[in-house]
């Protein structure tokens, strides 16, 4: 136990990975810098602003305020484990569908605090989403649009489910 | 028209949405180096000594270099982009807290701090000038004193000897008489802090240096042509070994305009032996060392008669235009020569001073002059209007500008949609209803605001386009007005798509390269629909030009028949005679084999046709703006008058933009203006003492969240500028500025407290309310 | 960031041995969410960073009957406030975490870290402050048990002494069910500090008050509660505990509030709270009627 590299083990973007990290390097900064994931950006590096949020464990965490070696052993997701090669979320979708991004640099992150949300909670209403998106600051959009992208993937679900519900009476 | 007025989805969303559009801090060039800056503690001192040894004798340190160095050296001549008074680096004195002083360049950014906290700086302290007011005495330390030696445009007024670096003034008709002829003067005075724009992305930027001397600098910047233009006369580099790249960036807001990191490192590339170096700010930087918006002192004095006529406007704007103005000098011109707000006013005396302080640099922000004088205008009105008891909208109704009408510098407007909008804003927020508040310790209240502005540039700005089409009817679009999330390349990848009529998807914008895109002047000032516009507009008007000389040729039908629709050239007359422009993109292959013209590539060039300089006793003139864009914005608010927090429930709002090229983009554009207007209203302040930034992160400057967002309604009129592009006006930057004084006006109405500072913090509103009270 | 040891003990003793050996020098790291900040800036520079989350217990949420519900150091602010049995119990301290800061940092922070940076403006010190909850205290000489009230000491000061870790908050369970009210006044209404905040709270049937932001550490407003005492909550009474409770506080000012406003909204969240304590039990009187 010193100041050298420790080893960790984690998965990253659904990938088991293996890294070298000294204990002063910041979730962040491991991203971006050893694995060239510059998807999660820096606005504070305070945990003010979102720009880096990150899914750890499901979890949307501020990845400035995660040190890298505490991820040991942990999930992993950041913004480009979301879309497969040209196939993008439905968040994603929904986001450039709705124009809820305008310079970007907010997207990244608000969308992992979306998809946090949905994965928690299917069905948000606006005000849950208002919240959960409250850690992420956007300086572009005002807001609404990114509020409605979420909805209507949130609305998506609730269709989709209700649908399946119909199908599992139909074939009882 | 087929792709103007549609909402086309965003060109740039799948790399936003996926993360993987690279800003400039994302780049890594191979073996960069990370620099890192020494800052002023004082915001006016002389520098005696910089000692560096320490820091250079720092393992990882590849150079170090101090503003002292360059002191008299053809290296750091001042800049600037209209009065050249900024260094990029502390030369003898520093004159704000925060300016940089010294700069390294080492193999990691922890060294580079390191070894930044290793250089020494011996300071002797200077009186300082921390008020804007005071700044303006005759016995006041000075800012600049050399400010008689330094270079300026012509329609900007520095006043050597003095802290007064620009002083405009605008004296229309008789204003004593105006005066003499009211029945009523009312006499108020504002004022207006500095604020900051908070991109979400830090200022960033790399400077390398080539074998061949050849520089490169990628910057987060909006205006990649001003920068190679101030960073060439900074450091006497030819514009053709200068290439500035600027490849994306992470909202501007005017921020981002001029130069500032750049110069930081660029002397430190010249160190390194070829290796990039780059410079990161940090959100305290940002809030310190980059730009901020201006602080305001107004004093308004403003006559009418009964019916709620303006006779006569004098007005006393004092700008804090913080260490350096090279920019600032034009706000301090576009607020005074806007100073009657979109009212008629036969008599009016302006004088808009900007004062040299030692506090950081005020520099453009969405809106300037706007966003700082109508905040007075607009609340003066609803004061007028409650004196002679005339209703709030009447009294704009009478004065507001129409076709016909003469502005504050005495254009005559031949067409003006104000009151279309404020009509619309009226009708859909029924203005005039009071509602219910929420709970008993609640207080609604509604009010309004009537905005105008014009592009705030130069009379003779210049853009270009060029459009290259390829082999197989697909086009590449080239240009270098800067997509900072406002839309721009989605926009005018439209209008091209219009005028080529081949689907927006087969038309690739590429933008940022001063190496590879055409002239752009800026991307700012709300100018980019219309200016870069009208070029991309005239760039493709040139491609089927040549298109249809050729198409003449093979269809053998006079080219004043044929048009272009849908990747063909067509027959107006026999629609079943078409040639694909594919065939024609390399040129035309004649019967006999041989070929004539060679590629399509059009070529597109634009400066805003006959705007003239003002006359410089009077600021009054012919034709001295390209344009206005009018419109009204509508507010609801809820007030807590125990805690004086105000909540903005519901915004209405309407502008004239000529033409809406795409709808889903210009609502996303206007809802950003709005709630950033609201975050300049209730909370946003930078708490200055002594000089120094007491608040220089998001913990206590607070921008609004998603739970701020009120409900919006956005409304359009489309009365076409004759001179734009499909007649698009603008709409960037005007859609910010209403929000506050509508608020303080719906603070008025709802607990009748008047606030004449900015912003209308929970805590001032409940000292008002308390005031009146007792 | 500086560079610093990095240590993962599994147990209690292991994690009290690193921090007596290094003692000044090192620092207990468990949210991280202000120690990675402070640390950036360098205002805490530790050589040996300590993180207690690989101890399984300090995750726990246990209870004992009718006595108290301890609450794990490690437990996150989200968790915590997803735990029913705390919300039914003390909805006040559920209130009151979740003001704290946004969901990303509330999945990473927790209250016991909250308590431990002693800061006047602790969301949700107030809660435990009136429900007299205490911290427990490991050490080399075994456990101890320190109100929460008489732990934070200072701005940024606590009773924890070299070696010691807080492991738990146990709060004690009251038998009859609390009721009061959380309240935060900040500048912005989602993530932001408290400009004042404050509980109100009738606990063992006593009125209990506690405010943040308007002294060195989050304090209880005892002359206001001993005014109280016997007191049935009329206009006029809540309108006597208003004026009295400036007794109980001394606010500064700063970038966030003057002096004025913070004693305004002392003021303000000691008339709420009290109107809600009125209200509340006027609709249990209802209740109990019907």
């Amino acid at each position: 136990m010193s100041k050298v590299k420790h080893k960790i083990s984690f998965v990253l973007n659904y990938e088991k990975t293996e890294h070298y990290v000294k204990p002063n390097t910041t979730l962040l900064n491991m991203l971006r810098e050893d694995f060239d994931l510059t998807g999660a950006k820096e606005g504070c590096g305070a945990g003010e602003c979102g720009a880096c949020t990150t899914l750890f464990n499901n979890k949307a965490v501020n990845a400035c305020l995660v040190l890298a070696i505490e991820v040991d052993k942990a999930e992993i997701i950041t913004i480009e484990g979301l879309s497969k090669g040209r196939e993008l979320d439905e968040l994603q979708e929904s986001f450039i569908d709705n124009a809820a991004l305008q310079c970007g640099y907010c997207t990244p992150g608000m969308i992992m605090s979306a998809k946090a949300l949905l994965n928690r909670n299917s069905k948000p209403t606006e005000n849950e989403i208002k919240e959960a998106i409250s850690g992420n600051l956007c300086r572009c959009t005002g807001y609404k649009k990114i509020v409605e992208a979420i909805s209507s993937v949130a609305t998506r679900n609730d269709k989709k489910e209700s649908m399946n519900a119909q199908k599992g009476g139909d074939t009882e | 028209m087929k792709y103007v007025g549609e909402s086309f989805k965003r060109v740039d969303g799948v790399k936003k949405a996926t993360g993987t559009l690279k800003y400039v801090d994302d780049l890594k060039p191979t073996r960069f180096l990370h620099a890192s800056v020494k800052r002023s503690p004082h915001a006016h001192a002389r520098i005696l000594n910089i000692n560096v040894n320490e820091a250079k004798k720092l393992k990882g340190v590849k150079a170090v270099i101090t503003g002292r160095e360059f002191s008299g050296a053809k290296c750091c001549k001042r800049v600037g982009l209209y009065l050249e008074d900024k260094t990029f680096l502390a030369v003898e004195k520093v004159i704000y807290v925060g300016e940089a002083v010294a700069a390294v360049a080492a193999e990691t950014k922890e060294i580079a701090d390191e070894a930044v906290k290793l250089i020494e700086v011996e300071y002797e302290i200077l009186p300082k000038v921390i008020n804007a007011r005071k700044a303006l005495d005759k016995d006041a330390p000075l800012v600049h004193p050399n400010l008689a030696n330094y270079k300026y445009a012509p329609i900007f007024f520095p006043e050597p000897n003095t802290n007064i670096s620009n002083h405009f003034k605008l004296r229309k008709g008789d204003v004593e008489k105006g005066f003499e002829e009211a029945d009523l003067i009312v006499e108020n005075e504002f004022f207006v802090p500095h604020i900051q724009h908070a991109p979400i992305e830090n200022h960033s930027a790399i400077a390398q240096i080539d074998a061949d001397g050849a520089l490169t600098v990628w910057a987060s910047c909006q205006s990649p042509y001003a920068v190679r233009q101030a960073l060439s006369v900074a450091f006497d580099i030819p514009l053709n070994k200068l290439r500035v790249i600027s490849p994306a960036i992470g909202g501007g807001f005017g921020s981002k305009a001029g130069t500032t990191l750049e110069g930081i490192i660029i002397p430190l590339a010249m160190r390194t032996n070829g290796r990039a170096v780059k410079l990161t700010y940090s959100r305290e930087d940002e809030f310190v060392s980059s730009f901020v918006r201006q602080a305001l002192f107004a004093k308004m004095k403003t006559g009418v008669r009964k019916d709620g006529k303006i006779l006569a406007m004098k007005n006393e704007f004092i700008w804090d235009g913080g260490a350096f103005t090279e920019y600032g000098v034009n706000i301090v011109k576009a607020g005074g020569y806007a100073s009657t707000g979109p009212y008629e006013v036969g008599n009016v005396w302006t004088d808009s001073i900007c004062a040299y302080t030692n506090h950081p640099v005020g520099g453009p922000y969405r809106g300037f002059g706007m966003s700082e004088i109508q905040f007075g205008i607009e609340q003066n009105l609803d004061i007028i209007a409650d004196k002679l008891g005339i209703d709030k909208i009447e009294i704009r109704r009478t004065n507001a500008l129409k076709a016909g009408s003469y502005t504050s510098m005495g254009e005559k407007l031949d067409m003006c949609g104000l009151i279309d909008c404020l009509d619309v804003v009226v009708n859909e927020m029924d203005f005039n209803k009071k509602e219910k508040s929420s709970s008993p310790n609640k207080a609604r209240g509604k009010g309004l605001a009537c905005v105008f502005k014009a592009p705030s540039m130069p009379t003779n700005v210049a853009s270009s386009a060029i459009i290259k089409l390829n082999e197989d009817g697909t086009a590449h679009l080239l240009v270098t007005a800067q997509d900072m999330g406002q839309g721009s390349d989605t926009v005018l990848t439209q209008i091209a798509a219009e005028v080529l009529s081949i689907h927006p998807d087969k038309i690739t914008i590429k933008t940022g390269d001063t190496d590879h895109t055409p002239y752009e002047w800026q991307t700012v000032a709300s100018r980019t629909t219309y200016c870069a516009g009208n070029s991309v507009k005239s760039a493709c008007e040139d491609v089927k030009k040549q298109l249809l000389e050729l198409a003449q040729i093979k269809i053998g039908m006079y080219k004043r028949d044929l048009e272009l629709r849908d990747g063909y050239v067509v027959s107006k007359i026999y629609p079943d005679k078409k040639l694909p422009i594919s065939e024609l993109a390399l040129g035309l292959t004649l019967e006999d084999g041989s070929g004539i013209h060679g590629p399509i590539i059009g070529r597109g060039v634009f400066i805003p046709p006959n705007i003239r300089n003002v006359d410089k006793e009077t600021g009054l003139g012919e034709k001295p703006v390209v344009f206005w864009t009018f419109g009204s914005q509508g507010v609801e608010i809820e007030v807590d008058i125990e805690t004086g927090q105000i909540r903005v429930l519901e915004v209405v709002s309407c502008f004239d933009v000529g033409k809406v090229v795409n709808p889903q983009l210009i609502e996303g554009q206007v809802e950003g203006g709005i709630v950033q207007g609201i975050g300049s209203a209730l909370f946003e302040e930078l708490i200055i003492e002594g000089g120094e930034v007491k608040n220089k992160s998001f913990v206590d400057y607070k921008i609004p969240t998603a739970d701020d967002m009120p409900k919006m309604t956005i409304r359009f009129v489309e009365n076409p500028e004759e001179t734009g592009p499909f007649g698009a006006r603008a709409i960037a930057e005007v859609c910010m500025v209403a929000a506050a004084p509508a608020i303080a006006n719906a603070l008025y109405d709802a607990v009748g407290i008047r606030i004449n500072t900015m912003p209308l913090t929970a805590e001032r509103v409940l000292k008002a309310i308390k005031e009146k009270n007792k | 960031m500086k560079e610093f040891e990095y240590y993962k003990p599994s147990t209690l003793n292991e994690a009290s041995e690193i921090l007596s050996k290094y003692k000044e020098e090192a620092c207990i790291f468990n949210g991280g969410t202000d120690l990675i900040v402070r640390m950036r800036d360098e205002m805490t520079k530790p050589k040996v960073v300590v993180n207690i989350k690989e101890i399984e217990k300090l995750h726990e949420i246990s209870y004992e009957k009718e006595k108290w519900i301890s609450i794990g150091a490690c437990v996150t602010l989200n968790e915590l406030s997803k735990c029913k049995m705390i919300s039914e119990k003390y909805k006040i301290l559920t209130d009151a975490i979740h003001n704290i800061g946004s969901i990303q940092l509330r999945n990473l922070a927790t209250m016991i870290g909250n308590i431990c940076n002693a800061s006047p403006l602790a969301d949700s010190a107030t809660p435990l402050l009136v429900l007299d909850a205490k911290a427990v205290i490991f050490g080399a000489d075994g456990v101890r048990k320190v109100l929460v009230k008489e732990f934070i000491a200072g701005v940024r000061r606590t009773d924890l002494k070299i070696g010691e870790i807080v492991v738990a908050i146990e709060v004690p369970i009251y038998e009859k069910s609390i009721v009061g009210s959380f309240h935060k006044i900040s500048r912005r209404k989602m993530v932001d500090l408290s400009t004042v905040c404050g509980t109100v709270a009738k606990v063992n049937g006593e009125i209990r008050i506690a405010l943040g932001a308007v002294s060195p550490t989050p304090v209880r407003a005892l002359r206001t509660e001993e005014y109280l005492k016997g007191k049935i909550l009329e206009a006029e009474i809540i309108k006597g505990a208003e004026e009295k409770v400036v007794e109980d506080i001394s606010p500064i000012t700063d970038i966030r509030a003057s002096k004025e406003y913070r004693i305004d909204m002392a003021k303000l969240i000691v008339k709420r709270g009290l109107m809600h304590l009125r209200d509340s039990e006027l609709k249990w009187g209802e209740q109990s009627e019907a």
